[in-house]
């Protein structure tokens, strides 16, 4: 096995159970939303029917025909929900904040960088396992619900085109929120630190984009825009694919910039003994 | 094989290595003795290019340590002082990995000489490891490596006597039948002595005292009562040196010449010598000459 290979392992070895638990739950949550859209498209059809009196106009925020868009667009507007978020940016900061400071923290790092590894060789290993991590969760979403459609047939089925680009989004989200908690770790010698600020600097975007939507505070719209969950909007990448490409550009510069940024600090810096 | 120059690593305002000029020779066993904060891991890991040096460069076969660290840590096997290792890996699962790590030709010597020697049981996780046990798993893994160099920073701290005499073992095996140089850490002075060709003196960052101990071994100590004046100048040939002139007519004396020529010349002296006693000197007193004072009033030496 040669020597990357052999890091990726380890890596992967490490985080199997937090992936493997944190895949299982997003597996069951999106089953879940469609059990959930199935209801409600049942209980829609009861609404509309001939004589009840009513329109179905609970997706008119979103572009085209009801009839085209209704199924997707309810499953994937729960992968705002919080449950959702969390298990992926849990896992974008603890990989993040893992992929020096903490190696530094509990003293493993001098085990690995005596041999004959380079620095880049080895934060290169971490990138690729956190990477393939996040593919992994955002997979499991669309595996959920996919699988969860035979079983509960909503009026409209997704193709799978159309949940792998909410998914897309989802990863670029967790590419972003790892790049810079990386990038933290990467000069740090303590994983609360990165932990800390990857959390906090998470917490905060997403509390912006929230006081940004709050109707009376209309004059602080603007601040919206420096919130990088602006730029993760599953129903739309799912429904229309709008504006997919230029947020995924805004989510992977983040993370690319993040991760370029760790490998030249990581690169430079001192590696001190645990202490 | 390894030679610094002027290496320095300063922390803001403290200096963790201060000037270290020196050179390593290939196929010594280079001993690094001092206390803690003597600057002995530190000099290892700028050696390893996990620190980058303040000032000064170091050199291994020719590599820059900073800006080749990577060749030079394919020539290097390294066994950190303060040994971490993931808990949740079996001991084999341990050593294949740090195996891969170089190419995976090293594991079957790897397990072999942890199973064989150090008595160790891989198939158990390493969390469930005795802090020496860890250490001998290191140690298995360094002592496999097809390297040329081997850097052992404290590597008996954790073992029980005979464990300690096994890798003493080891490591004159791996100097006169692998000719591997190696550079050895330690506290225990006659670990450190039994082993060594040469031996720098640490303490607070700077080298105080460079001492070979091939020419130690043949040093004798000779305390000579005379009667009357007590004699300060010998033959030049005799190699005679005072240490120290005590009360009473004695004289501690350094000898580091031929037997024969000592005994002839203390034979013309019986009228004037009443009582002699010959002795060896160990490290320990050397140690205690620079760790009994304070490292600034000692300026450094070179035998």
């Amino acid at each position: 096995m040669t020597p990357f290979l052999a890091l990726v392992r380890k890596h992967g070895r490490e985080s199997r159970w937090l992936l493997g638990l944190t895949s299982l739950a997003l597996f069951f949550l999106s089953w879940l939303t469609v059990v959930i859209t199935v209801l409600t498209e049942a209980k829609l059809r009861r609404a509309t029917s001939p004589g009840r009196g009513m329109r179905g106009l609970a997706f008119r925020a979103v572009e085209g025909r009801l009839s085209d868009l209704g199924s997707v667009a309810f499953e994937v507007a729960w992968w705002n929900h919080p449950f959702i978020l969390v298990n992926v940016l849990l896992w974008a900061i603890s990989r993040g904040s893992a992929g020096v400071s903490a190696e530094i923290e509990r003293g493993t790092l001098d085990l690995t960088l005596s041999r004959p590894i380079s620095r880049t060789t080895y934060l290169t290993s971490q990138i690729l396992s956190a990477l393939l991590g996040l593919a992994v969760l955002s997979s499991s979403l669309i595996l959920g619900t996919v699988v969860s459609g035979y079983f509960n047939k909503v009026d409209s089925p997704p193709t799978l085109v159309m949940l792998a680009r909410p998914a897309l989004n989802l990863f670029g989200l967790g590419l972003a929120v790892y790049g810079f908690t990386l990038m933290c770790s990467a000069v740090d010698q303590v994983r609360w630190r990165p932990n800390l600020i990857g959390s906090v600097a998470t917490l905060t975007s997403f509390v912006i984009l929230v006081i940004a939507n709050v109707p009376v505070l209309e004059d602080w719209k603007w601040i919206g825009n420096y919130s990088i969950f602006k730029a993760y909007d599953p129903v739309s990448a799912a429904v229309t694919g709008k504006d997919l490409g230029f947020h995924v550009l805004i989510l992977v510069g983040i993370g690319v910039t993040g991760i370029v940024l760790a490998l030249l600090g990581f690169a430079r810096r001192d590696l001190p003994a645990n202490s | 094989m390894i030679v610094t120059e002027g290496l320095t690593k300063r922390y803001r305002k403290v200096n963790a290595l201060a000037d270290l000029s020196l050179t390593i020779r290939q196929g010594e066993v280079f001993g690094l003795l001092g206390p803690n904060g003597s600057g002995k891991t530190t000099t290892i890991r700028l050696l390893l290019g996990l620190l980058r040096p303040t000032s000064g460069h170091a050199t291994v076969a020719g590599y820059d340590c900073w800006a080749d660290s990577l060749q030079v840590r394919r020539l290097v096997s390294y066994l950190p002082g303060e040994l971490r290792m993931p808990g949740s890996m079996s001991g084999f699962s341990l050593l294949r990995y740090l195996s891969d790590l170089r190419g995976g030709e090293t594991l079957d010597r790897a397990v072999a000489l942890a199973e064989q020697v150090m008595k160790l049981d891989l198939r158990r996780k390493v969390r469930t490891y005795s802090t020496g046990m860890k250490q001998k798993l290191a140690l298995a893994q360094a002592f496999s490596d097809p390297v040329e160099i081997l850097i052992l920073d404290e590597p008996t701290s954790a073992l029980d006597p005979s464990a300690r005499a096994e890798v003493l073992q080891l490591v004159r095996q791996a100097n006169r039948i692998h000719k591997q140089t190696v550079i050895f850490s330690g506290h225990v002075l006659s670990e450190v002595e039994e082993v060594s060709d040469r031996v720098a003196i640490m303490a607070e960052g700077r080298m105080l005292h460079l001492e070979d101990l091939h020419e130690r071994r043949s040093l004798r100590l000779l305390l000579i009562r005379f009667t009357g004046e007590v004699p300060m100048d010998f033959p030049p040939e005799l190699a005679l040196t005072v240490r120290e002139t005590r009360e009473g007519g004695c004289l501690l004396l350094e000898h580091r010449g031929e037997l024969g020529e000592l005994l002839e010349w203390l034979n013309h002296q019986r009228e004037q010598v009443v009582d002699l006693a010959i002795g060896t000197d160990d490290l320990k007193s050397l140690y205690e000459q620079y760790h009994q004072s304070k490292p600034a009033e000692l300026e450094p030496t070179t035998r």
